[in-house]
């Protein structure tokens, strides 16, 4: 492992200050379970300079926000937030999203930012290939074995899936994400905050994050009356893994009529993947046990597998009529 | 710098080996790959070691343009040969078909206009690395900042010869991955994706500077 140098600031500002300095080799460190991996496997992406987090106060905490909503601070363990009675009571499919990252654990070192700004899992970049994200000008995972971790709907470069649960589950309640920035702060909504592979700071990443930002906190409205919502995961094994394809779906339900709708993907493209040609069809209609069949006729119109994932398109669609099946019961 | 065969258009493979059969006496099936007859030919023009004589030109130049004429282009050049024309990156052919054969090429497809300079065996007075050492030296490139797209290995070398940086066109997954071990300087998977590449390297290099 290379050696690395750690700064252990008491405030954001200081953060960012170090942050600045360093330019792109420098990396917000808090959890650890992406960033020390990549270390640990000698990525030349692999920052040198961390900032560890942790002493900065107010960055973990779960409260009411004063309208209804939750605010989570950035550096929250994903376990807390399976805990969280508050998120229980309001946002259950969220708790059962995070409930389904990974091993107990890992959610007890994780945090809510890491999991939302985690570097993709593809083999070839874990590996440390030269890959678009590791100093190289390929991608590997387009031409190799993709079975599992990279998109079938098309990439930009790189072909990786984006890994997250968390922004997959946090979209369908219009979340939004809160940044430090030298500039000040800046809000950004979830799905505006991991579009996925983006050229910034001369690096492809999944999210649009500077180099010199921090992102302080999560912020969740009010859940409206009569909205409902699932989460299904399928991957390789039960726990540990990342999802082949994931569903978080909302209903925004009067009686039986759907009057709003949120369909997102994970797993199976570079970014979470609001479905808005679902998302119309289902507008106006009664949710009821033939809507499945119908939905998964419109769904992922756009779908480009690779040579050996084809399958991820079937399960994702597959998840969106058991998705269905389950807020109809 | 781009070669059509391969990168800007799926040539079919037939005229080539019928060159191969007809000239150096090739036996076998045509490998359903244009790029690799098309690169095979030319190593059996190079090794050949004379010039042709004016009758093997003729039956060389005929079967090329003939697979000119076939050649379909790829859906996503069009669009790619434009945004990187509005970005201002220099575009050339470097090519070791005939001048008449990437002439019929280009202007069959209105691709013309998006090239300053075509280079091909007749203009460069030579195959393989002859049309791209010309287009570099004519154009006044710089090796380092040039790029070459192919789909074969012999493209890769070729590059690697001429001093530019070699960039794999990777049409088919399990040949991209052979090739991958020819250490390419990168690979893209379509040609909608140059733009990006360029993007990106001029981005790291303005971060390194």
């Amino acid at each position: 492992m290379k050696k690395i140098s750690i700064y252990r600031p008491s405030t954001v500002d200081q953060a960012m200050q170090i942050l600045s300095q360093h330019g792109t080799s420098a990396s917000v460190y808090a959890g650890g379970t992406d960033l020390l991996i990549r270390l640990k496997n000698r990525l030349q992406q692999a920052p040198t300079y961390l900032v560890d987090i942790k002493k900065i106060d107010n960055l973990r905490y779960i409260k009411e926000d004063g309208q209804g909503g939750v605010e989570i601070g950035a550096a929250t363990k994903l376990a807390e937030l399976a805990d969280s009675r508050l998120l229980q009571e309001r946002y259950p499919m969220l708790v059962e999203a995070i409930g389904k990252i990974s091993s107990p654990e890992l959610r007890n070192a994780s945090t809510i930012a890491g999991d939302l700004l985690q570097e993709v899992w593809c083999q070839y970049l874990r590996g440390g290939y030269s890959c678009w994200r590791n100093g190289g000008y390929m991608c590997y995972g387009a031409i190799g074995d993709n079975s599992y971790y990279h998109s079938a709907m098309g990439g930009r470069l790189c072909y990786a899936v984006y890994p997250g649960d968390a922004a997959t589950a946090l979209i369908p309640f219009d979340a939004r994400a809160k940044l430090a920035t030298p500039q000040g702060p800046k809000e950004l909504l979830i799905e505006q905050l991991v579009p996925g592979d983006m050229l910034v700071d001369g690096k492809i990443q999944s999210h649009v994050v500077r180099f010199n930002e921090i992102l302080t906190s999560v912020v969740i409205p009010a859940p409206k009356p009569g909205l409902r919502a699932s989460f299904e995961k399928l991957r390789p094994r039960g726990v540990w893994d990342f999802a082949m394809a994931s569903l978080a779906l909302s209903l925004q339900l009067r009686d039986k009529t759907i009057d709003d709708a949120r369909v997102v993907f994970g797993g199976i493209a570079g970014k979470p993947l609001r479905e808005r040609a679902v998302e119309n069809f289902l507008k106006g209609k009664i949710l009821n046990g033939e809507l499945g069949e119908q939905a998964i006729s419109v769904a992922l119109a756009n779908a480009a597998p690779l040579k050996y994932n084809a399958t991820k398109i079937d399960m994702a669609k597959g998840l969106l009529a058991s998705g269905l099946a389950r807020l109809n019961a | 710098m781009l070669e059509p065969v391969g990168c800007l258009a799926e040539f079919p493979a037939g005229p080539f080996h019928e060159i191969a059969v007809r000239l150096f006496g090739r036996k076998g099936k045509a490998s359903k790959s244009a790029s690799r007859s098309y690169w095979h030919l030319l190593n059996l023009i190079e090794a050949a070691g004379k010039p042709l004589d004016s009758e093997q030109k003729s039956i060389v130049q005929a079967l090329e343009i003939d697979a000119a004429a076939r050649a379909s282009v790829y859906e996503d050049v069009l669009p790619a040969l434009g945004e990187l024309k509005v970005m201002g990156i220099q575009l050339l052919i470097a090519s070791s078909l005939s001048r008449a054969a990437v002439g019929r090429f280009l202007e069959q497809r209105s691709l013309a206009g998006f090239f300053s300079g075509v280079w091909n065996r007749d203009s460069a007075s030579g195959i393989k690395t002859f049309p791209l050492l010309r287009a570099v030296s004519e154009s006044g490139l710089q090796p380092k900042n040039t790029i070459f797209l192919t789909d074969s290995a012999e493209g890769l070398k070729v590059a690697r010869s001429a001093g530019v940086n070699p960039i794999l066109m990777m049409n088919d997954p399990d040949e991209a991955m052979r090739l991958a071990a020819h250490d390419p300087a990168g690979g893209i998977v379509s040609m909608h994706e140059l733009p990006d590449f360029v993007r990106l390297v001029k981005a790291q290099n303005q971060q390194r500077s």
